[in-house]
């Protein structure tokens, strides 16, 4: 695993700015570092301290997500779990079929949303529980749960 | 079959096996009784283990589960982080981890930890990594060295836990094929690389740190020899661990013609507590 940058508390912030305008919810995330393919992870500080030590690392912490050209963040699960907690707008609310659906890795047609702009990113849920990321798209959410993290009935 | 008959105590029962699966509860995302409430399974609670549950249902099929709110994880495999118990912000090594059941137990177990989850193998890492990312466990740091030759990573550990590779034969009331597969050759070319490995672990713990030694395998040359082994070479001793609600048995002392100094280990059969079969047993360096 390639670092490219460990974020200051300035780029954290910037981050924690993008997280906000898109979901409407204040985040305080620690240890965030980008890879070459302009990823973002987490990781506890005290592993990112140690893992620069070692001369081999394959992975540190979890990735959460990655950061595009228009400041938007695609989230992956375990992004839209950290952040779905608290968000506000770019909610996707289903029932528990449509979950499930989603969760297979089907684009759905039946939920309600809140504040969700068209064509963003889109934090899908069950309840309380992030689901995973989708795209508003005219009636439907574009599915963008990956093939190995999907559902398999 | 002479030879498990000589070595297990309650024979007959050793081949009983029941029809519950376990799960462990991923505190890193959720709580014990929230997960509880969601789940549409028949439940009981394992007694020696507070995240533990047994259940009766499809639980590799529901939402939760893709949610990475538990892990589907044999009982028995819960026990060895118990066992090492590591106290506040330590650097914990998982020699052996992949697929990571038990490096993910030991992250949620305390979030300031730093856990190195290594493995050799580099298919079998890729089980772990995914493992890693479902669990959301942020401190788990991946390596990929030979867990002999451990010291390579330049870190001294406050606490290893060695689960290593070995003839699963504590796995045979579960899997029968695992009995047919049998060889006494191949229990002594395990043995051989246990040793090894128990080697390549103490020599990256730090003095006064803390090793666990486990295996799944119930044959007393990958467990107690290799035990009797490390404190004989190495400035090892061995600790007594009892967990409330869990069944343990002592060391084998005697077997085929050797004696072992390692009855302060614990032999968990799987009559005695639903689990497959392990060895386990605690190592302090001094």
């Amino acid at each position: 695993m390639q670092i490219k940058k460990i974020l200051t508390k300035e780029e954290i912030k910037d981050i924690e700015e993008i997280i906000e305008k898109n979901y409407g919810c204040k985040i305080k995330i620690d240890g965030m570092f980008l890879t070459k393919d302009d990823k973002l992870w987490i990781a506890s500080p005290p592993a990112l301290k140690i893992a620069e030590s070692l001369k081999r690392c394959y992975r540190i912490g979890i990735y959460f997500g990655r950061l595009k050209r228009n400041n938007k963040i695609k989230l992956n699960i375990e992004g839209a779990i950290i952040i779905g907690r608290k968000a506000r707008k770019n909610v996707a609310y289903v029932d528990d079929n449509n979950a499930i659906k989603f969760a297979q890795g089907y684009d759905i047609q039946n939920f309600e949303c809140n504040e969700c702009e068209i064509n963003n990113f889109i934090i899908v849920k069950r309840g309380e529980d992030a689901i995973g990321v989708g795209i508003l798209r005219e009636g439907y959410i574009e599915n963008l749960i990956s093939k190995a993290r999907r559902l398999n009935l | 079959m002479e030879r498990l008959k000589k070595m297990i105590p309650d024979y007959e029962k050793f081949f009983e096996w029941h029809d519950w699966k376990s799960i462990r509860i991923n505190t890193l995302k959720i709580e014990k009784d929230k997960l509880i409430e969601k789940l549409d399974f028949e439940i009981k609670e394992i007694p020696w283990y507070e995240h533990g549950l047994w259940v009766k249902g499809d639980v590799s099929h529901a939402i939760e589960y893709y949610l990475g709110y538990y892990h589907i994880q044999e009982a028995g495999s819960m026990i060895p982080p118990l066992f090492l118990s590591p106290q506040g912000k330590a650097i914990i090594i998982d020699a052996c981890a992949a697929p990571g059941s038990k490096a993910t137990q030991l992250a949620m177990r305390d979030e300031d930890a730093i856990i190195i989850a290594n493995d050799v193998n580099i298919k079998r890492i890729r089980a772990l990594v995914h493992n890693v990312q479902k669990a959301g466990a942020k401190n788990v740091v991946v390596t990929n060295y030979d867990a002999r030759f451990l010291y390579a990573l330049g870190i001294e550990a406050d606490y290893i836990l060695l689960d290593a590779p070995c003839t699963a034969s504590g796995k045979i009331p579960k899997k029968e094929s695992i009995a047919k597969k049998w060889n006494y050759g191949r229990i002594k070319a395990m043995s051989k690389k246990q040793k090894k490995l128990i080697e390549g672990a103490y020599r990256s713990l730090k003095k006064d740190g803390v090793m666990v030694y486990s295996t799944c395998s119930i044959e007393p040359e990958e467990n107690e020899e290799v035990v009797d082994y490390a404190i004989k070479n190495f400035n090892l001793e061995i600790e007594e661990v009892k967990i409330k609600g869990l069944k343990t048995r002592k060391g084998i002392k005697k077997w085929d013609g050797k004696e072992y100094d390692a009855e302060k280990c614990s032999r968990i059969w799987p009559q005695d507590n639903q689990t497959e079969g392990f060895f386990i047993c605690r190592l302090r360096k001094f």
